[in-house]
């Protein structure tokens, strides 16, 4: 790789241990990928955070970092973690947990980290521009932002995004270079009464589409033009874990896809597929592990609820009771907390028994587990219920939002359709 | 019998040690004890073989993106490979032999995994991207 002379001295150690095992670090993984040179990144964010995730091990690493005199250089966020730390005893998680977690995060705000501790920083002031270099880890966000954003970042690891914060570069690979943007595949969505879609079965449509063209980039057609951000949430957040996709042009939507001709760099697509009802069903099948009735626990954020998400799920709990041995989980980041405290929705939620949570990751770092009696949970995300049994060793029930509602209102799931 | 294999440098530096053969895929998470550098994962070829001190010789990794910090724990408790060879290098590998600051070569000539037998004595010089190994039992020089 070429690099330039700053580059050069911290792969030498003239800025410390700290840059030098960073640097060395992103020049491997730069030379395994052929990169040519080093680009700067505008906005990094790190994942990894959740002890549950990454334990002892990042600790000690990010622990050698700080003392080896790394610092973020980039403007660096924080994704969820294991705890809510206002909410942990309601919630019935172990204080050790809570500390562990406090230990792990020393270090990322001692470099510098600005704890949102969301997967949606792009709300809160993590917003990277259209054709700008970004390091994100959290799949969800990365792929949300390649896509919508027309920001340029590979899905990562932690490590090499926590590298790229300090040294203010990343290797110039993958989804950084405009050759490898272009879509590959068309998929027609035009088959479906838009106007009657719900978030869940979009989320059931992009893991399906995860499941079926495992890491083809695709651009989809037949979207409304007033597609929202939620929707496209939904929609794009499922294809890299039940595939590898970490861009997906919509159509007349998002900015490298005025057109699908544009998105496919005037190439024909390799194959086309339409995908319908039938096709979004079987992701509801599939990501359901148990035909149990009892919900232990039903959760949505995953990822992290959106306020319009925090309205419709207090609309359909004001004035009523969650039954006795179910909980309810709404979690979002402390920022949309706040708005939505303003609002009264928290006040609606907590009324009927439920909890919006903040700074807790409710899928991959989730601690579901450590809370007693909770052996099945309910959720209205593909993403989510992708993530939950082999996280957390429970079940999960993949369904529309408003039938979470209802067993956590009855204790049971009864499918509305 | 003296075999040099010429490939690719992924970490540099010099490691030696008695080589470990396998032609399954390995994950670090899950797959590998950090603590004891012994492999775990159930069914795997090399279940209950140590690592330690070892030239791991591997076709590449598999699994979670976490795998680079099992390898960086293993390397800080001193249960790491003294080096590593892959037929092809990916990410979650390379990431953490940087990380543990393991010498990682790949791309051998010849394969690695017919040239070399759990057993033989393996020099790696990662910086030129070489394997140089002595075969069990052979007489040497």
């Amino acid at each position: 790789m070429n690099l330039s002379d700053k580059e050069k001295k911290m792969l030498d150690g003239v800025w410390g241990m700290g840059p030098q095992s960073a640097m060395r670090l992103l020049v491997t993984l730069g030379e395994i990928y052929g990169a040519q040179k080093m680009i700067p990144v505008a906005s990094c964010h790190v994942g990894g955070r959740s002890y549950l995730i990454s334990g002892e091990e990042n600790i000690e690493w990010m622990n050698d970092l700080l003392n080896g005199g790394a610092r973020f250089q980039v403007f660096t966020s924080t994704n969820p973690c294991s705890v809510d730390f206002q909410q942990w005893q309601k919630m019935g998680l172990p204080e050790k947990l809570v500390l562990n977690q406090r230990r792990a995060d020393e270090p990322y705000l001692k470099m510098g980290a600005i704890p949102l501790g969301s997967c949606l920083p792009y709300q809160l002031g993590n917003l990277p521009l259209p054709g700008t270099h970004f390091a994100w880890g959290g799949s969800a966000g990365a792929t949300f932002v390649n896509s919508a954003f027309g920001a340029r970042g590979n899905r990562e690891g932690s490590p090499s995004v926590i590298a790229a914060a300090i040294t203010g570069v990343t290797p110039e690979y993958g989804l950084h270079l405009k050759e490898n943007r272009y879509g590959q595949v068309l998929v027609d969505l035009s088959g479906l009464d838009h106007s009657s879609m719900t978030l869940s079965q979009y989320s059931a449509i992009g893991s399906y589409m995860g499941r079926t063209l495992v890491d083809k980039t695709p651009v989809v057609v037949g979207l409304p033009p007033t597609f929202s951000q939620d929707q496209i949430r939904f929609l794009i957040s499922p294809m890299p874990t039940a595939g590898a996709i970490s861009l997906c042009h919509l159509a007349g939507i998002t900015p490298e896809a005025p057109t699908a001709e544009v998105a496919l760099g005037g190439k024909k697509p390799e194959f086309s597929i339409a995908v319908g009802l039938k096709e979004m069903q079987t992701s509801f099948e599939k990501l359901t592990t148990t035909r149990k009735e009892e919900v232990d626990l039903v959760c949505f954020g995953c990822p992290h609820c959106s306020l319009p998400q925090v309205r419709e799920i207090a609309s359909l709990l004001e004035g009523k009771k969650i039954h006795g041995n179910t909980r309810l989980w709404v979690a979002t980041s402390g920022h949309l907390k706040d708005i939505a405290q303003r609002l009264g929705l928290v006040e609606i939620i907590e009324k009927a028994g439920g909890l919006v949570t903040t700074d807790l990751c409710v899928a991959p770092g989730a601690p579901f587990h450590l809370v007693e009696g909770v052996k099945t949970v309910a959720t209205n995300s593909a993403r989510g219920a992708y993530f939950i049994p082999g996280a957390c060793n429970v079940d999960v029930i993949f369904g529309e939002t408003g039938d979470c509602v209802q067993a956590a209102l009855k204790g049971q799931w009864r499918r509305s359709k | 019998m003296k075999i040099i294999l010429k490939g690719r440098k992924v970490i540099g530096g010099k490691a030696e040690g008695e080589a470990v053969v396998t032609r399954q895929p390995v994950s670090f998470l899950g797959g590998v004890n950090p603590d004891k550098g012994i492999v775990v994962e159930k069914g795997h070829e090399l279940e209950g073989q140590s690592l330690t001190g070892k030239v791991f010789i591997f076709p590449h990794g598999k699994g979670s993106t976490a795998g680079p910090y099992i390898i960086y724990a293993m390397a800080k408790r001193k249960t790491a490979p003294a080096a590593m060879i892959n037929v092809e290098a990916e990410p979650i590998i390379a990431v953490g032999a940087a990380m543990g600051n393991i010498p990682l070569v790949d791309r051998l000539d010849p394969n690695p995994l017919e040239a070399i037998a759990t057993g033989d004595y393996v020099k790696i010089d990662g910086d030129q991207g070489i394997a140089e190994v002595i075969k069990k039992g052979g007489a040497e020089g």
